[in-house]
């Protein structure tokens, strides 16, 4: 669907809800294909669109999604939307304090013509030349290519009428040498041009291998022990997991409101290494920005740890309503209305350090650890940011300050407020590392950030045993 | 809409190797109310087909919301062409044979959830959540339900032609505790979103949410002062809900023959499991006997035939403690030599592929009586029970799990409560020291509603049927 068509969608469903509503009309355009053991496994084509009717009666909310657009299927969705709102006020009054008023969103440049086209033969070209150079190094390949095109506009009673489009695209591959060693790389960008499907595998395949003169077979780095603590280089990719449950565990201004915050009565107070400095950046550098969030809020930048000192939670309309002391919407809600889980931050950017790379990360450590990236991370206890998860598809012993040996992949269980507190070093530049897995609606989000070097990672067992 | 479906099958034959067709109009309702206000009352539609192709040995998937017949047939030629963009197609695979499937299937549903008024919904949870206000240590309470409605249609080439339609509904409540930098909570009836079964809202009212409501906030606060779990390698009874965690991720997803072929290696990972174990892997001790149930009356992984058309079914996966058995697609059959597939291939809604995804993965019962029988055997030991927190390998070997709640064990009694409890292992030396399962009068199903996998991401329905167990040898620490 035409922009146009999309706001002419939006108002529609506005004026078929009548009284204080707000409607969003999102249309997606996709392709997403997957290989393994270097050959193609499945490819995905989508073209959807949904209208989502947000009615506000006495402080409540009734929120109603249709996936047509005809002004049968609106109104149909109007009236789910208003009579959801009308049972829950026969409760008495709610809380939620109205939708927001309009404000100018500023554009950005996250959307790419070009990707936008969604062309099969750009998808197969990229993977066809990740393939090669899998076939040339010697490895096996899996992965997965993805670019799709968002266009989303907004309309409310208020008058806010906006329209916004972006793009997004990821090239992702785990290589597999004959000796079982896999490695991990992946691109995500606003761009598919931007992204060179061929050094993905390449970056993929070298971390599937041993460091020159080193066994293949991987080592332990807990040397047999139940438990290890170990300085700890980990990528861009393995720190954007953790930032990404910070994220959640932190600064959900909702859960901040209500004492479930690890931040709660803790802004102001130092939580992490001076070096780190932390925001959500919707228009940083290399980021996927977006103009405004679910509720026609603009979106800007919000300072969240600076130099170490927790600083600021995000908001939604109704957990800034629930915060009080003057809190207004940061322009965090996930969905219209705000979403029972509270606000997220979606842009995260973690400053960079002085470190030209990796292997100057990795100079002072005698014998520690180098992470690639994490799966399976949960938290153990939310409050200290306590998590747990495995290393997975690159994790090397680092010895006298370089790669030494693979090493086994090992489940960690540690505090991602106490890693930041002990980081001792940050790579100077930052990249993006997408979330791109996309469960419902495609929304493309991630973190940009550099590798850091850490104390004392808290390592609880081996993982895998062998690779 | 099935008409539509056998039209475009006839189309498609001529210009790919195989080619189905799924239409899915699917209804969601979701209520909650949080700290005595309703917090949200919302509703989706989606209605689309989606078009799979298969051109040599590669697949490509098309999903429209366009549902004319020129819609259909530009969401078929995208597929094509997806398809055909794919470089180093695979020589065809054989697909295991299945009959074309014909007819329809239809869940159980007494009392039709969207009929049932908002306002009767909404007094309900709020009377939940009423009955666990009190307490100023609650930092949060909430009390919700769910109602899904899916109506399916399928066709293939092959001359498939059927159609199903299910309802599910449910709801749950939870408690959460907060003081200092401590953080406990308790739910009812399960700690994955409430309990949800394929049955209509009596299911919903059999809950009885408010009469559980006072318990589960009252065990939140007192696990705020409990003392922490003892630590230490020991003998282990574990709560029929956590059984069937442990069960979805360490036996359920380990044996989906796709991710034992290395298909998902880009993603959710692959399997400790090969192929040619099948028939002699030593899972687990002779206690352990686990089937693939997809007839399972009244649960989430329960369909007719899955979504490329194969009847549902039961399938043994580990009998006294050894592998026979794996979940499987048409293709992951096919691809290893099995007969037939499992019929475990089903898709999140229109827009997404199918993928092997587990059915209902039960523990069948042992004779380990009730769970007072299961303790009794017990002298110096640990109850474990409801879910909190989940982690486990890529390979589905290296697990370690949390539980809201303990309880000491002493003398085959139960003691008094213990928070903070963690547990950790290896797939199979862990299975290795099931002791005993609850008998089939203390089985329960619980269900699972966002099981992750794929690529766009899909979240799988799914159900266990378990009976609590006792362990040896478990690894236990104070989280």
């Amino acid at each position: 669907m035409t922009r146009d068509a999309l706001l002419d969608a939006a108002r529609r469903a506005v004026r078929a809800a009548g009284g204080e509503a707000l409607a969003r009309a999102v249309s997606e355009r996709s392709v997403t294909a997957r290989l393994a053991r270097s050959r193609p496994t499945q490819a995905t084509d989508l073209q959807r669109a949904r209208v989502e009717i947000l009615c506000v009666r006495d402080g409540h909310t009734g929120l109603a999604i249709a996936s047509r657009t005809g002004d049968d299927a609106l109104a149909a969705a109007a009236r789910r939307a208003h009579d959801a709102a009308l049972a829950a006020a026969h409760a008495g009054p709610g809380d939620y304090p109205g939708l927001p008023e309009p404000a100018p969103a500023r554009g950005h440049d996250g959307f790419d013509v070009a990707t936008a086209a969604l062309d099969p033969g750009q998808t197969g070209g990229a993977l066809a030349a990740a393939l090669e150079v899998a076939e040339a190094r010697g490895v096996e390949l899996a992965g997965t290519w993805t670019a799709g095109a968002v266009t989303e506009a907004i309309a409310s009673s208020r008058g806010l009428e906006a329209v916004d489009a972006v793009t997004d695209a990821q090239f992702k591959a785990v290589a597999q040498a004959a000796d079982g060693l896999r490695g991990y790389a992946a691109r995500t960008a606003v761009a598919a041009g931007a992204i060179d499907a061929a050094a993905v595998a390449a970056e993929a395949a070298d971390k599937a291998t041993p460091p020159p003169g080193a066994p293949a077979a991987p080592v332990d780095p807990l040397d047999g022990a139940g438990t290890a603590e170990l300085p700890v280089v980990l990528g861009p990719d393995a720190v954007a997991d953790l930032l990404q449950m910070l994220g959640v565990l932190a600064f959900d201004g909702r859960a901040w409101a209500e004492g479930r915050s690890a931040l709660s009565e803790r802004l102001g107070e130092r939580v992490a290494a001076p070096n780190i400095s932390l925001s959500d950046s919707v228009r940083f550098p290399g980021t996927l920005p977006r103009a405004f969030d679910p509720e026609g809020t603009p979106k800007g930048p919000v300072p969240l740890i600076q130099d170490g000192v927790a600083h600021r939670v995000v908001h939604d309309v109704r957990s800034a309503a629930r915060a009080g002391g003057g809190a207004t919407s940061t322009g965090h809600a996930i969905s219209p209305g705000g979403a029972v889980q509270g606000p997220i931050p979606r842009n995260l950017v973690l400053a960079g350090g002085g470190a030209a790379d990796e292997a100057e990360l990795m100079a002072p450590v005698e014998r520690g650890l180098y992470v690639t990236r994490l799966w399976y991370v949960n938290p153990v206890r939310s409050k200290e940011t306590l998590l747990t998860g495995v290393t997975r598809e690159g994790t090397f012993l680092i010895e006298d300050g370089r790669l030494a040996a693979p090493a086994r992949d090992v489940r960690f269980t540690d505090s991602v407020l106490r890693l930041l507190s002990t980081t001792q070093a940050l790579s100077r530049r930052p990249r993006l590392v997408g979330t791109t897995d996309f469960y419902g609606p495609r929304f493309a989000y991630g973190v940009v950030c550099p590798a850091l070097r850490a104390d004392g990672f808290r390592l609880t067992g081996v993982a895998s045993p062998g690779v | 809409m099935l008409d539509a479906l056998v039209d475009l099958m006839d189309a498609a034959g001529g210009r790919c190797a195989y080619a189905d067709a799924r239409w899915v109009d699917r209804s969601h309702e979701a209520l909650t109310v949080v700290d005595g206000a309703i917090e949200s009352v919302d509703i989706v539609d989606e209605e689309g087909v989606g078009v799979r192709v298969r051109v040599d040995g590669a697949w490509g998937f098309a999903a429209t919301q366009t549902l004319s017949r020129e819609g259909l047939q530009e969401a078929l030629a995208r597929a094509l062409a997806l398809a055909e963009a794919e470089p180093r197609r695979p020589a065809p695979t054989p697909l295991a044979p299945v009959a074309p499937a014909r007819g329809s299937w239809r869940s159980p549903c007494a009392i039709d959830p969207f009929g049932v008024a908002l306002e009767e919904k909404l007094a309900l949870l709020l009377a939940a959540d009423e009955a666990m206000a009190g307490d100023p240590r609650l930092g949060r309470r909430g009390a919700f339900c769910v109602a899904e409605r899916a109506v399916k249609a399928f066709a293939s080439t092959e001359g498939a032609a059927c159609e199903q339609s299910v309802v599910e509904c449910g709801g749950g409540l939870v408690a959460v505790a907060v003081a200092d930098d401590d953080l406990q909570l308790r739910s009812y009836p399960s700690g994955h979103g409430g309990d949800v079964a394929q049955a209509g809202w009596e299911h919903v009212v059999g809950l009885d949410l408010p009469a559980h409501g006072a318990e589960v906030a009252d065990e939140a606060v007192a696990l705020l002062t409990a003392p922490p779990c003892p630590e230490g390698t020991m003998i282990v009874v574990i709560d029929s809900e956590q059984v069937a965690l442990q069960l979805h991720e360490s036996i359920g997803h380990a044996l989906e023959l796709d991710r034992m072929l290395g298909y998902e290696a880009a993603y959710a990972g692959t399997s400790f499991v090969r192929p040619e174990d099948l028939g002699a892997l030593r899972y687990g001790s002779d206690a352990l006997n686990v089937t693939a149930d997809a007839v399972l009356p009244g649960a989430l992984g329960t369909y007719g035939w899955d979504d490329e058309g194969v009847a549902g079914q039961r399938t043994p996966l580990v009998v006294e403690g050894r592998l026979v058995g794996a979940l499987s697609s048409r293709e992951t059959a096919g691809a290893v030599g099995l007969e037939a597939s499992s019929g475990a291939m089903r898709a999140d809604g229109f827009a997404r592929q199918p993928l092997v995804r587990m059915p209902n993965v039960s523990l069948e019962p042992g004779d380990g009586g009730t769970l007072a029988d299961l303790v009794a055997g017990v002298d110096d030991g640990l109850y474990l029970q409801t879910n909190r927190s989940w982690s486990i390998d890529d390979r589905r070997l290296q697990f370690q799990f949390t539980t809201q709640l303990a309880r000491e064990i002493k003398g085959g009694e139960l003691g008094g409560l213990r928070r903070n409890a963690l547990y950790a292992g290896h797939t199979p030396r862990f299975w290795s020291g099931l002791d005993a399962v609850g008998s089939a009068s203390a089985q329960q199903v619980h269900s699972f509603t966002k099981c992750g996998k794929g690529e766009p991401g899909q979240f799988a329905h799914v159900s266990h049927a378990t009976a609590p167990a006792r362990f040896r040898d478990v690894d236990v620490r104070a989280r």
